[in-house]
Formats: C-alpha cells, structure tokens, sequence
C-alpha cells in the first residue's frame, strides 16, 4: 500500500542521487528518476524500507528529449540547498 | 573528524559526570551515525551507550529528528549533536554526518535552554530568549527571509526584540513561542503547504520564510508548542489542545489553528507523521490518527483495522474509511498509569508510572524503532527490555522518538 500521495512539486531535486526525493518516516528518502517518470512510472521507492509512495504528475512534462524543459518547469526553484556559512 | 579540545575544567566535569549514574541507550534506524553507537548500522535492541560523551546526568533535553539528535546539557546549557549533518543541521560548520556527541561552537559561550530537531533542520533557543536556527532552509524554514541553507547556527534576527520561550521543528516548518507576551505567542515560518503555519488561506503562498504570527491565541496562555512532519499543535495551560496543518487520518488539512472538541484534560502532547499521543492529566494515553501506525507494510492488517477500531470514545465512524478514528484510547494499557509520551514519524513510545516504570513501544517496527528485537509493527504498547544495569527503584526513565529511531535516557531519580 502507497505510504502517501505527493505531488511532483514537493518533491526536491537531489543532483548527487539524480532524482526527485521526499522524506521517507524511516529517515531515508522516497526517490524517483527523470528516466522513470518519462516512462510513466508513478512509484518512488525508499531504498532503505519497503516502503514507497505515488507520485502524482503529467508524464506529457517528463516525454521526448525534455531535459531542458523539465528542468525549467518541474524543479522547484528554491530547493536546491545553498549552504553558506 | 576532528578531535574536540578538552580544556582541563571539561575534562574534570567528564570525571564528575562518569561517576554520577546514569544511561543513555538508542535503537532503530542507524545508517546516519544518529543512535551514537559509532556504528552505521540499524538496532532492533536497546544499546547501551557507553562513550563519556553521553552524560546522561547531564543532558536535560533530547531532540530526535529526520536522523539526527540534539541533546542539551543542564551544566551550562551547552549542546551537543550528532548524526545526519548533510544539510548543515548539526551546527558544526560543515555538512558532514557525525557519528559521536560534538559541541556546537557556538553554544559553548551562549546558553541555550530549549532545542528542537526537524527533519533535517535545528532550533535553539538561549537563556535570553534569542532564537537561532541552522540546517535545511529550501523552504525558509530557517526563518533568515531566504531560502538558504546554513552550516553554523544563525539567529533569527526577525525576532530579535521578542522573548522566546520555546521552539518545534517539523518537516519542512518551525514554530517557536513567545515568553509571557501581549499579542500573538506563537510565531510559524517555512513550508505552509498544507496549513502547517496556520497563517494563511491563500493557498498560492506555500512558505513563508520570515515568523508570521499566527492568529487566535491572543488570549490563550500556551504551554507548549510542537510540530512533526507537516503537523502543528499548542497545548494550553489549562489541559486544551489545538492542532492545525495537515489532517489525520485522512481528513482535510487546517489553515487555521483548530480547537480538539473534549472534555479530557491534556498535560502532554507528541506529534508524528500521522498521528497524535494525547497525556490526560489521568495519566492516560490518546490517540489522534494514526491509520498508518502500525500497519504500514500489510494493507491485509489495515483491512482488520477498519473493520475493529481500537477501543474507546470517542469515536466516529463513516462509510468513507478515509475517516475512521478521531480519538481513540490507546489498547491494551489495562489502567497502567503513563508518565511520558513520544511520538516518531510512524511509531510510538510511552514511560509508565514507577514502580513498574517501563518504556512501551508500538507502531510501525521495520528499522527495530521499537526496540523489542524484531522489525514486526505492533498494533498496542509492548514493553522494551534495557537491561537491569541499574536497579530500577532508583531511577527515572525518559524517552525520545526521532523519525525512525528512540532513545532513552535512565537516570538517578532525585528525590
């Protein structure tokens, strides 16, 4: 059974896993890959648990060579971490 | 990591804090160092944690969360943390993870009195009322008017000119409360998506990364505050509890601080991802929530679950099982007195009365967060086992819940 439904946009782009994420309850993250979602896949699963939720979003965003578009439209803006001291 | 300098006078507190009695055990999810067994592994047992660094006598705060703890130490409010340090939430200046206790620079100069852990954030409060934050800040939770993550503690100049009293971390927002203030005494910032800041109908505006004051306690004396996954709740002096943010149990998420109808008198509160532990001034334990707790890993136990409900009233029922449980008595406590609750994302931990003080585990089992040996959920308290180290007639128990881990801390009673 899904843990949760969560929107793509409260997911957070994470560059060293190269995937969308969202706080898994064990501690992990739930992760899900561009190259899955083009191909329609709607499960992120949590590599540590067997838990996993379903990703809520329109593959049309995620088809063809989108990288780009992708980028510009799904990534929310403000979730890449900057760390300053 | 680096090797902490020890001046003499520490190390002559480390002596006097060995030789008081105490201990300090963890378990559960453990790949990020946040158990401080120094190993990066899961627990399904308690462990003992027998490094000096933990001086149990000592620590008079814990806080657990995402996978990382804070502890706050009587002598000097100074603090310690250790764990996931990936976002910067361990205040060591730098995003490494920790694996043993290590002062937050920091705080060894300026007292702290009250501390709460997020899921990959911090929040410290000092003696004079100043607040200070450090961790993940993409959705300002930090409170600094940016989006920026910080590595050492940074206050919230925001609030410079206001007294706070305490501070909650939850997910992706904090809340931090105001001492004795005229106006509103509780303040919320970060991610407010699904009401969590209780700020703001405008559903356009998903976080808010200055304090906004949330509205409808002006003349409400709350005694704490406390936040969990996209979970906000204040407890009043007088025994009532509000909660606002996302709904349990499936039912609509607040944008406004609501009112728990009850007639029961609430001393103590804990929020995990799902659900709610609700302390009666009767030292008996509630429910609010909970449809996952326990039954995450097997929809055939959420089947049964929906079909007999816990017992206890109140209690609504409904065709649409998306609402099945408003409050609920928790099962199986047979009149056994409660003490302390705490509450993890999915799993729930309790301290009853001495004599037979113990800590009870129920919930959802899968990283060995409830300490019984196994990685089985259990649907009502099962007592966890730390060992008869010290003689239990002289101790007193305390317990903490971080995401998916517990840690308990044995001390001497003081009588």
């Amino acid at each position: 059974m899904s843990y949760d439904d969560v929107e793509i946009e409260d997911m957070e782009w994470n560059e060293e896993l190269q995937a969308f994420t969202y706080p898994c309850p064990c501690g992990d993250l739930f992760q899900i890959t561009k190259e899955e979602l083009k191909i329609g896949e709607e499960i992120a699963r949590c590599p540590s648990c067997s838990l996993y939720i379903t990703v809520i979003y329109n593959m049309e965003d995620f088809m063809g060579d989108s990288d780009r578009n992708s980028k510009k439209n799904l990534e929310p803006s403000k979730q890449q971490p900057v760390a300053v001291a | 990591m680096e090797e902490t300098e020890r001046t003499k006078e520490e190390e002559e507190e480390e002596e006097r804090e060995r030789r008081t009695v105490g201990e300090v055990w963890s378990w559960g999810a453990g790949t990020d160092g946040q158990l401080g067994t120094a190993r990066l592994q899961d627990e399904h047992l308690p462990q003992l944690l027998l490094s000096l660094d933990f001086a149990p006598k000592t620590i008079s705060q814990l806080a657990c969360g995402g996978a990382h703890v804070i502890a706050l130490t009587g002598n000097y409010g100074k603090v310690l943390t250790w764990g996931r340090g990936t976002s910067g939430q361990l205040g060591h200046g730098d995003l490494n993870n920790c694996l043993h206790p290590k002062p937050v620079k920091l705080f060894e100069t300026l007292p702290i009195s009250h501390v709460s852990a997020g899921w990959n954030h911090s929040g410290f409060v000092s003696d004079n009322g100043r607040v200070f934050t450090c961790g993940d800040g993409s959705f300002g939770q930090l409170g600094h008017g940016d989006y920026q993550s910080h590595y050492s503690p940074v206050e919230v100049s925001f609030l410079g000119s206001k007294n706070v009293n305490q501070i909650a971390c939850g997910m992706r927002h904090s809340l931090v409360l105001l001492k004795g203030q005229s106006g509103a005494p509780i303040y919320g910032f970060g991610s407010g998506k699904h009401g969590q800041l209780g700020v703001s109908n405008d559903r356009i505006r998903r976080s808010f990364n200055l304090p906004e004051a949330i509205m409808g306690f002006e003349d409400v004396e709350i005694l704490a505050i406390i936040a969990n996954g996209d979970h906000s709740a204040a407890l009043t002096a007088d025994g009532h509890l509000y909660t606002w943010g996302r709904g349990f149990s499936g039912s609509s998420d607040a944008y406004h601080p609501q009112l728990l109808s009850s007639p029961l008198n609430f001393t103590q509160v804990a929020l995990g991802w799902n659900h709610a532990l609700l302390l009666t001034d009767k030292r008996e334990v509630f429910m609010l929530g909970g449809k996952h707790h326990g039954l995450l890993s097997d929809p055939q136990k959420m089947t049964v679950e929906l079909h007999s409900p816990i017992q206890g009233t109140p209690y609504q029922s409904s065709d649409d099982d998306k609402r099945v449980t408003i409050l609920a008595k928790v099962p199986d406590l047979n009149g056994i007195k409660v003490v302390q609750v705490a509450a993890g994302s999915e799993h729930s931990a309790l301290v009853t009365v001495a004599e037979n003080g113990d800590i009870m585990t129920w919930g959802w089992g899968e990283h060995g967060q409830l300490g019984l040996g196994d990685t089985c959920d259990q649907m009502s308290p099962r007592i966890v086992c730390l060992g008869d180290v010290l003689p239990a007639e002289q101790t007193q128990l305390s317990v903490y819940c971080g995401s998916g881990f517990t840690f308990a801390i044995k001390s001497e009673r003081i009588l």
